[in-house]
């Protein structure tokens, strides 16, 4: 049979693109569809704008944070020798662990008109709160550092993997040329490495748009927050689907200009010398500035907000026996959850190998379900429980709730694998079809080990989301499933958090573990 | 056969495992003795309490009853009672509001639960005309402030938020919060849309800072000296001051409460924790049981013990810490009022810029 015909293997891809597309779909089709509530009106009239304006101010400024931590510090680490590069190699990525809402809650405390620092101001001073200026995290460039400090890692591990796998024979060529370390930078690695940081650009700023509870809880109002708006205050879930569609369309365009880019500009590496360039010592006064930076860092996105949640957490009592069975069942959905999301990503990383046409649409359904709020993909699985007519318990539940997982986070895991396979030369493949490479055979011949790099990377991602997924776990969970997140969430809803820094944290230590395994295969990624 | 078919072959095996290991935590129903299977009330719940945990574990020992309990949003519970219809577990909603109630009731999902001992319990102003809802403990919503800045005459109606004189005083939580809607819903009850909303627009206009936080933060920007007004629920108030902090001890005792008319002699808002049975709900009497069980005294001492709501029925004992509430009369609007106007109430707050 001719190659470009369609055949019966496209089905299964299909398939799955539909299973992961579904949810979304359903959502906005049941917002469609159930025409125009009352409220639509006074949303179209009084606030898509300020919502859309504000959402794309936050993402934005999130954009400028994210590229202006990430960057720098991928090129120092992997090209320059400095104090405390390997430690800071992988505690850069640290921050992934933390969810963002967490990340508010810890950071409103601390930076809170009664929190530790605005206190001490006011007893070192005796001025009152009326009397100074001080920074305002309750505001949009509050949320964009709030939700750049977790998502800069996404940038930062692409680019880093990026600058690290340049051509050694480009980057020698230029320096024996000589092409200052600056032009080296601007006018060598960056370009290469830039459809790269784009991709992990683009990954953090869909996830960011979909943010609810840090917006929430820092008073901002983002469409993330409309959409909620509109479904618990004015009761129309309908109007809330129809403004996640603007979500939706946002993370379309990021996507379609981050494609256009990197097609524009895409470079394939094919000299087999991709090695790692040998690092440079740099100079003591720059190296300590490098570490400075670093540590800076890693001291803003991680170790101040966690260090405050730890005192919280020890200044109340709060019973540890039933942490453990939610630490269960948050371990238990994360391992399905994964399992399955990590399945749909690599039929789509494969498939979009394959088929040029194919290729965008698998990854804009992707980004589709990344773009959406979770609680939007839950009116989504609500909608298709109604059409079959079951209770949302036992066995449903759960492979609604997977099914959610899978369909919100294909993309985090479709991306990391899509970047390990843009570096690998095409011709390897091609090289081993015309051996007579088919079928299950060349999957775990020639496709496995290719893309295991990136496939670790995607599963690890892929746990690590799906522990600090909230809102479509709070809705779809059965009975008996509470997660940390949800217990973390109750807490703080009722104000007590102080009590919800005990499950915080234990999330962020649960996606500790699978950041530094990460860290470190990443770091084993460039020495081989 | 090619590896995509074994990848639906291995995804569809995935689903079977998981299905496989549904609910660890629940005993199977299935395993339990033919001859006698354990009742089973499905609660759908908007608290969050620890100790309500407690007070359906002593339901649970008292009456052999097992209780399911899904806890979310309202607005979550309601959806996924929709999504459920027929088919829904649901015997009895708990929630935090008298317009989430009248949301399920709006909706079909309740029905009517005609019973002379949950009428004798339950004042009339408490519970739905129709039956459909019961409260179960009072949540007030009223004002934390300075007194060395104001006297309680200075804020004894609502209406004096809109002042000029409170310019850069108030602090207040967004417009979305539940609680606020409500408000807004029993002012447009009374006053009517435009007049509500320039009361709205006229409290923006003296807010000392855009809406942000909780209500507990609000009062602690009275102790941080960013304004001498909040607008909160009384509980918040009364746990800062049985916190184990001393900052907040000393905001919560440098601070006064009071809950404001709306005019003279009107009475002061009130909202509600209520009980609703479900319209798919067979066993009515288990419904009404454990309803009535929420408004024994052991009831309400755990109802009310963590939370410091007040107890609805007379003569239950106060939890610690509300004695330095003041007294009040309540309104006598039906609280269905709040429910019918909170889209109203949240399109007026968007049109007057309160976040």
């Amino acid at each position: 049979m001719p190659r470009w015909m369609p055949s019966y293997r496209s089905i299964p891809s299909a398939l799955i693109v539909v299973l992961v597309g579904l949810p979304v779909f359903a959502a906005l089709y049941a917002g469609i569809a159930a025409g125009d509530g009352a409220t639509w009106d006074h949303i179209l009239q009084n606030r898509l704008l300020p919502y859309t304006f504000t959402t794309l101010l936050t993402l934005l400024i999130a954009a400028l944070i994210m590229l202006g931590l990430a960057v720098p510090v991928a090129w120092l680490i992997s090209q320059y020798e400095f104090p405390g590069r390997v430690f800071f190699s992988w505690a850069l990525i640290l921050p992934l662990a933390m969810p963002g809402y967490v990340m508010a809650y810890a950071w409103a405390d601390l930076m809170g008109v009664a929190g530790p620092l605005q206190t001490h101001i006011r007893s070192l001073t005796g001025l009152s709160a009326r009397d100074y200026w001080f920074p305002n995290l309750f505001s949009t460039p509050g949320l964009a550092f709030v939700l750049a400090s977790t998502l800069f890692p996404y940038v930062y591990i692409t680019a880093r993997a990026a600058f690290s796998m340049q051509s050694l024979a480009t980057l020698e060529a230029a320096r024996s040329l000589g092409a200052r370390a600056s032009d080296l930078f601007w006018r060598v690695a960056l370009p290469v490495a830039l459809p790269a940081i784009l991709g992990g650009l683009c990954l953090a700023l869909m996830e960011a748009a979909a943010d609810y509870g840090a917006a929430d809880f820092l008073g901002v109002q983002t469409l993330g927050v409309g959409i909620i708006r509109s479904w618990t205050s004015f009761g129309e879930p309908n109007t809330a689907a129809r403004l996640a569609l603007m979500l939706v369309c946002i993370a379309g365009v990021f996507l379609v200009a981050a494609r256009w880019i990197q097609g524009g500009r895409g470079v394939q590496q094919t000299s087999a010398r991709w090695l790692t360039p040998r690092r440079i010592q740099l100079p003591v006064a720059a190296a300590w500035m490098a570490s400075l930076f670093c540590s800076f860092i890693v001291l803003i996105c991680f170790v101040a907000p966690v260090s405050r949640l730890i005192w919280l957490a020890t200044e109340t009592s709060t019973s540890t026996s039933e942490l453990l069975p939610l630490l269960r069942s948050t371990l238990l959905l994360g391992v399905f959850g994964t399992a399955m999301a990590f399945i749909a990503a690599l039929v789509f990383t494969l498939a979009a190998k394959r088929r040029n046409a194919l290729r965008i649409a698998t990854r804009l359904m992707a980004a589709a379900g990344y773009a959406a709020p979770g609680a939007v993909l839950g009116l989504g699985a609500l909608f298709i429980l109604r059409e079959t007519g079951q209770a949302l318990s036992g066995t449903v539940a759960i492979t609604l709730l997977v099914w959610i997982y899978v369909s919100r986070f294909t993309s985090a895991g479709v991306e990391p694998m899509q970047a390990t396979l843009d570096r690998l030369p095409k011709n390897l493949d091609d090289a081993a079809r015309s051996l007579g490479s088919r079928g299950i055979l060349h999957f775990f011949r020639i496709d496995l080990p290719l893309l295991t790099p990136g496939a670790l990377a995607a599963g690890l991602i892929l746990f690590v989301e799906i522990l600090k997924e909230l809102p479509a776990t709070l809705m779809l969970r059965p009975f008996g499933w509470d997660t940390l997140a949800v217990k973390a969430h109750a807490y703080a809803t009722d104000e007590r958090l102080a009590q919800a820094t005990l499950p915080s944290l234990l999330i962020v230590l649960a996606g500790l573990l699978p950041v530094l395994l990460l860290s470190w295969r990443l770091s084993q990624t460039e020495r081989s | 056969m090619t590896y995509r078919t074994h990848i639906i072959a291995g995804l569809s095996l995935l689903v079977g495992a998981v299905a496989a290991c549904s609910n660890p935590s629940e005993p199977s129903h299935v395993q339990a003795t033919p001859e006698a299977p354990p009742q089973v009330l499905t609660l759908y719940s908007s608290r969050h309490y620890d100790s309500d945990k407690e007070l359906y574990a002593m339901f649970e020992a008292e009456t052999g009853v097992k209780l399911d309990v899904r806890e979310a949003g309202a607005s979550q519970l309601l959806e996924t009672m929709k999504a459920e219809g027929d088919q829904s577990p649901a015997d009895v909603i708990i929630a935090a509001d008298a317009g989430s109630l009248w949301r399920f009731k709006d909706a079909g999902l309740t029905q009517a639960l005609q019973s002379d001992t949950l009428e004798a319990l339950v004042p009339a102003n408490y519970r739905a005309a129709d039956n459909h809802w019961y409260g179960v403990a009072r949540r007030m919503r009223g004002i934390a402030y300075d007194p060395n800045r104001w006297d309680a005459a200075d804020l004894a109606q609502w209406g004096t938020l809109a002042m000029e004189d409170k310019a850069g005083e108030i602090c207040v939580r967004s417009s979305s919060n539940i609680y606020n809607l409500s408000l807004m819903g029993e002012l447009i009850h009374r006053l009517g849309n435009e007049a509500a909303q320039d009361w709205a627009t006229a409290v923006v206009a003296n807010m000392a800072r855009n809406p942000q936080g909780g209500d507990t933060d609000q009062i602690r920007a009275i102790g941080a000296g960013e304004c001498s007004i909040a607008i909160v629920n009384h509980y918040y108030w009364v746990r800062l001051g049985a916190s184990d902090k001393a900052a907040d001890t000393q905001v919560a005792a440098a601070t006064s409460f009071l809950f404001p008319e709306f005019s003279e002699g009107s009475g002061s808002h009130v909202n509600i924790t209520g009980a609703a049975v479900t319209a798919t709900a067979d066993n009515l009497e288990l419904a009404e049981d454990f309803i009535t069980f929420l408004l024994t005294e052991t009831g309400q001492s755990y109802l009310t013990r963590e939370t410091k709501e007040l107890p609805l029925l007379a003569g239950a004992p106060l939890p610690d810490g509300v004695d330095r509430l003041p007294d009040f009369t309540a309104s006598d609007t039906a609280l269905d009022v709040y429910g019918e106007n909170q889209a109203e109430a949240q399109r007026l707050f968007d049109l007057a810029g309160w976040n």
